[in-house]
């Protein structure tokens, strides 16, 4: 006989987090804590200037006085903050020169994941800057892209090889007291990506990055800083998964994009740190500020495929400060089990003729919670701002919630908002459809998410859509409304 | 083909066919009518396997294994295809990813691999010729502000492209102006075969006329109380239905 | 002494006047300790980030207006819907007006709350009701109960269909330079019951007088209730409205709100639903120049299957008005099939004006309808040059526009009289000549 929805749903449930495992990589770990003195080791360890020791202990000495935020809709056990170790790395530290010197077990994981450099090389002009547990071990096509003289590096190069780029631009978007989670990132950032495009370069290909927590109670504090120079253009791929483990693993990474005039950057993100297991038992904080800046004529835009993580707190943003600049967000946050995920955008119009369009897709299931947050603000000296919002939720059983809490606020008489939202189910008339053509309820359930996130799965770069649509799919499993 | 007796089924409770026997040999067409609810469009869902009918009786035997066993998808894995009287939409999900999915949801249960690509394209072509559909129809979502005439156009469409051993057209000519009803009916013809078989199921004689079926049943209070060839939809038009109300 | 220390300070001297034996006595008590607790709600209450109240408290206030001031019926009969006959519960700077007032007990009550607090007749009904759905940790409600001694009390028993509108005024006359007021209504329309009421703040002239009102609405099964708010004050008048809606099976609710006048207005409007198929409806006009602000903040708590409810609320701003729109719909995870809508649409005529919007949605049950829409923008430039292609000065198609856009909201108004006065005041407001044979 056909299944009840019950049933799908017990025989779903049972599915586990696949790409739950550990690599055993041998690490170097501070002991835990957070001190003025551990802050200046990171920097010592990392041989940084003067300035950006500095920088770092401003940032510390800032956050000391501040409170973990407690607004978003999210409830979880607060992490103590003295008992994380703030850098880990792999022991093999030198530079590979070809990805045969990569620990080979490291490589294995990438496998698993189905991201092997390998493949990863082969798929069309995509280079790879691979993180793991925070220090950049491998990159590649950097021959490429050096012809075109655009840098794309690890952060911690950057500082050495860059300083007057970093010196400049890090801190400018986000400055390091913007929140709590942003200043412990500017004090204790372990690595991340840094990618310049000098002016009037069209990237050639797709820079791509992914992430991985590995290491035992580390957390990881990434940085990443995209400048895109005059009337360049640039498009980037962060990646996430993340080994099961039991303890709430804290992620809290920056990321800042500055597109100079006529310039553009599209950043795309697909996450999925481990989401705890489906008791709710452990999972990644996800606390990750990212912004960007847009001056005259630039375009910043935010794409992004939220399935993992137990609490996410984001909410990429856009600064619309230059005159016809326009900010972009499309979202898909998938949450499931016991997952709560508080994410959105801002828009700050701050420019004339400056636009900005919001697409998001909630889709709650399990006992899970997702909210919507975005605000929508347009300054008086904003002439004909011009804003589209459109937030749907999608909602998979009875013990989730969905929530929107879109702020619009408007200071000028000229702008145009927009903001849409609904909420709907997946029907049983629609899965019966499938089932008819021979489309099985799970592959059906996929079916109609993914025609329910199409919009933004749109935006996606291509082999990165194909990725986030099969993200979906295992996302779900253990859910049918 | 398929082979139904002594059907009996309800649904939340309530009996809906009271013992249908009826069958239905590969390159035959039957029309099944009826007035409104007498039975005829549960009859194409219990067939189909939608869960919310109970069959409490009877035996459904498809090329002589029994239906019973199979969920709906299992059903249309053995050939089952159900053109829906209110096809369903579903937004954001493509005519073209639809069928595709379903393609090879279908190959795969039959142990085959994906259909490549190009074939995919070729038969695409070739059955969306057939039906006179537009290849700008094919990537809007599916049935999402579809007319009457495109929902039940691409219904046939799907039929085509799943090539089922068992097709049942639900009402198929509701909805439908005279040309959009030729088109369809023009494509139902040319999908028939002495390897197929196919139930037409209708209030009016209007869509027989174009699909000439080689029986006729007529449908009353959840039972079969009158078969017979396609004269019987002439003078089922002719007296309507009050007098079958008798037969039963 | 702040306000603040003043109003705690003062309830010694308010407990003097009134009767410590009354039902509500240790609610008096205990609300003002809520009060003290709470203080007076400020931007870093996320329900209170577009609305200050500083400048209102900062100022000090008598709180306990001088004896019975009389008015003359002429100067005021305009704030009446003088067209046809209705009920009147009319208080004037706090104080029950018999001779404006037009009461009943026949068949119906339409008294007032000091009677119904003292009289032992009332007492069940006061145990059942008084302070029930209110919310008991919100601060301004808290003293608002604290200081709780009059205002309007309507009962409607079962089957019984009220004949006449009811009208709930009260008029600040301005002899207190300065007047805090804490009006509380309750209202219980019985099963099968129906009821019309129209609430109107007035002031005579220009003083600085705030409005702390708390209205408890009970609808029970099947019950009708339309329920009319006129906000049109002086200038230098500010309401805090804070109504509570309990509503039981199959009853129907409605709500408009009209703010087109005034200093500062903040409406709390919260339904309740109880029992299933409720059908809630909440509708608004504001209209609002100068440097006038106010804030509407609606919640529809869905905590029953089968139950509807509308939102729909207008906004116009010129000058360096400001608006507020936060309007929550949250459904529980018993609410099955619920169909919830909200639409926030605004027009901003003035570069100095500002909306801020919030429209909420907290979901908790799968099979619902639920959407929420808001805009903010302009008049449409095609339709603008439509008319002015005909010959209508662009002033006055602006204004014609206008008032279309808001106008709609005027359509679910169910007495005649009342639609045609709000039509009315809407044209004015807007500059438009009615007789043109709109």
């Amino acid at each position: 006989m056909a299944y009840t929805e019950e049933e799908l749903k017990k025989e779903l449930e049972t599915k586990e987090y696949e790409y739950g495992f550990y690599t055993d990589i041998d690490s170097e770990t501070f002991p835990i804590g957070l001190s003025e003195e551990i802050v200046e080791r990171i920097s010592a360890k990392k041989n940084e200037p003067k300035w950006m020791t500095q920088w770092r202990l401003e940032a510390f000495r800032a956050w000391k006085k501040m409170d973990e935020p407690d607004w978003a809709n999210v409830h979880y056990k607060k992490p103590d903050f003295q008992a994380i170790s703030y850098y880990s790395a792999p022991l093999k530290k030198d530079k590979y020169e070809s990805i045969d010197e990569v620990d080979p077990e490291l490589l294995a994981t990438f496998e698993k994941l189905g991201i092997s450099l390998d493949e990863q090389k082969k798929l069309a002009g995509v280079a790879v800057d691979i993180v793991v547990d925070s220090v950049s071990v491998a990159t590649t096509f950097k021959k490429t892209l050096g012809e075109k003289g655009i840098i794309f590096c690890s952060i911690s190069e950057a500082i050495q090889d860059h300083p007057e780029l970093v010196k400049k631009y890090i801190g400018s978007v986000i400055p390091v007291k913007d929140n709590f989670y942003a200043a412990l990132n500017s004090a204790v950032f372990s690595d991340g990506s840094f990618c310049y495009i000098p002016k009037g370069v069209r990237c050639p290909m797709e820079l791509s990055t992914y992430f991985r927590i590995n290491q035992a109670g580390t957390g990881q504090f990434e940085r990443t800083l995209v400048i895109a120079d005059e009337s360049s253009y640039v498009s980037y791929l962060e990646g996430c998964t993340a080994p099961s483990r039991d303890e709430n693993q804290l992620h809290a990474a920056v990321v800042e994009l500055v597109a100079l005039d006529h310039s553009e950057i599209k950043y795309s993100t697909v996450q999925n740190w481990y989401p705890g297991g489906k008791d709710g038992v452990g999972g990644v904080y996800n606390f990750v500020t990212k912004r960007g800046i847009c001056h005259t004529h630039s375009k910043i835009s935010w794409t992004q495929v939220e399935t993992g993580s137990a609490v996410t707190w984001k909410y990429p943003s856009c600064i619309l400060k230059g005159d016809h600049s326009i900010g972009e967000f499309y979202s898909i946050a998938l949450t499931n089990n016991y997952q709560q995920a508080d994410t959105g955008t801002k828009m700050i119009h701050l420019g004339k003729n400056t636009k900005s369009t919001i697409i998001s897709k909630g889709i709650s299931a399990g006992k899970s919670q997702n909210s919507y947050r975005g605000l929508v603000q347009v300054h008086p000296r904003a002439i004909n701002a011009r804003n589209f919002s459109q937030c749907d939720s999608l909602l998979m059983g009875n013990d989730c919630g969905a929530h929107t809490f879109p702020y619009i606020e408007v200071r000028n008489n000229s702008a145009q908002i927009e903001h849409e939202a609904t909420t709907s189910k997946i029907g049983e008339d629609q899965v019966f459809y499938c089932n008819q053509r021979g489309i099985d309820p799970e592959k059906a359930i996929a079916l109609i998410v993914n025609g329910f996130s199409k919009e933004v799965l749109n935006k996606l770069p291509m082999e990165f859509a194909v990725e986030a649509q099969k993200l979906l799919e295992i996302s779900l499993e253990g859910s049918v409304g | 083909m398929i082979t139904i007796e002594n059907l009996h089924a309800q649904v939340e409770g309530k009996k809906i066919l009271n013992g249908i026997d009826f069958d239905v040999k590969p390159g035959e067409v039957h029309a099944i009518m009826g007035p409104n609810g007498s039975g005829k469009s549960t009859l194409s869902s219990v067939i189909a396997g939608h869960h919310d009918y109970e069959v409490t009786e009877g035996t459904m035997l498809l090329e002589g294994e029994d239906l019973s066993e199979m969920n709906a998808e299992e059903r249309a894995h053995n050939g089952i295809f159900l053109s829906f009287q209110y096809p369903v939409e579903i937004p954001g999900v493509s005519v073209t990813n639809f069928i595709k999915t379903a393609i090879n949801a279908n190959r795969k249960a039959h142990g085959l691999e994906n259909m490549p690509a190009n074939e995919m394209l070729k038969k695409i072509r070739e059955k969306s010729a057939l039906l006179e559909i537009d290849s700008r129809f094919l990537s809007r979502s599916l049935n999402e502000g579809f007319s009457g005439g495109e929902k039940k156009r691409n219904e046939i469409f799907q039929m085509a492209m799943l090539e089922p051993k068992l097709s049942i057209l639900d009402e198929t000519d509701s909805g439908l102006d005279i040309d959009a009803l030729k088109i369809v009916a023009n494509g139902v013809n040319k999908l028939r075969s002495k390897n197929n078989a196919i139930v037409v199921i209708t209030h009016y004689q209007r869509l027989l006329e174009y699909i000439v079926p080689d029986f006729v049943h007529v449908i009353f209070d959840g039972k079969i109380v009158k078969s017979g060839t396609k004269d019987l939809a002439l003078e089922l038009e002719a007296k309507g239905y009050d007098w079958i109300k008798e037969l039963a | 002494m702040d306000f603040q220390e003043k109003l705690l300070a003062s309830h010694i001297a308010f407990e003097e006047e009134i009767d410590l034996t009354d039902p509500i006595h240790q609610l008096r008590i205990d609300s003002l300790e809520t009060f003290e607790a709470k203080g007076f709600p400020t931007r870093k209450d996320e329900d209170w980030k577009y609305t200050s109240l500083n400048t209102l408290i900062r100022k000090d206030y008598a709180l306990f207006p001088k004896a019975e001031t009389s008015i003359d019926l002429q100067k005021v009969k305009k704030y009446f819907l003088y067209e046809i006959d209705t009920y009147k519960v009319v208080f004037i700077d706090g104080v029950y007006s018999p001779f404006l007032s037009n009461t009943t007990h026949d068949g119906l009550d339409v008294c007032l709350m000091s009677a119904a607090l003292t009289k032992s007749k009332y007492r069940d009904l006061i145990n059942t009701y008084f302070n029930k759905i209110a919310n008991q940790g919100d601060s301004l409600t808290c003293l608002n109960t604290s200081y709780t001694r009059e205002g309007a009390y309507v009962y409607i028993p079962k089957e019984t269909v009220a004949e006449k509108p009811i009208e709930i005024i009260h008029f600040s006359t301005g002899e207190e330079k300065s007047l805090w007021l804490q009006p509380r209504n309750l209202i219980v329309v019985d099963q099968n019951a129906q009821v019309q009421i129209i609430e109107r703040h007035q002031s005579l002239k220009e003083h600085d007088v705030v409005t702390n009102s708390v209205t408890e609405i009970y609808a029970h099964q099947d019950a009708l209730l339309d329920y009319y708010k006129i906000q049109n004050d002086l200038t230098s008048a500010s309401l805090i409205d804070n109504t509570y809606i309990s509503q039981d099976k199959n009853s129907n609710v409605k709500v408009h709100t009209f703010s087109l006048g005034g200093k500062l207005i903040r409406n709390n409007l919260n339904f309740y639903h109880k029992g299933e198929h409720c059908d809630s409806t909440l509708k608004g006009i504001t209209i609002l120049e100068e440097k006038q602000h106010v804030d509407h903040f609606t919640l529809v708590d869905h905590s029953q299957p089968n139950c509807e409810s509308h939102q729909d609320y207008k906004g116009v701003f010129t000058g360096k008005s400001k608006g507020v729109f936060n309007g929550k719909i949250f459904v529980d995870r018993l609410a099955q099939k619920t169909n919830a809508f909200q639409q926030n649409n605004n027009i901003l005529l003035d570069d100095k004006a500002t909306v801020n919007t919030k429209p909420q949605l907290e979901i908790f049950a799968d099979d619902v309808k639920c959407s929420h829409g808001c805009t903010v923008g302009q008049l449409d430039n095609d339709a603008l040059f439509y008319l002015r292609s005909r010959g209508i000065p662009e002033k006055e198609a602006k204004a014609l526009m206008t008032y279309a856009f808001a106008n709609n909201v005027l359509e679910s108004v169910e007495i005649p009289i009342l639609k045609k006065r709000i039509n009315l005041l809407i044209a004015n407001k807007l500059g438009v000549n009615l007789g043109l044979g709109l």
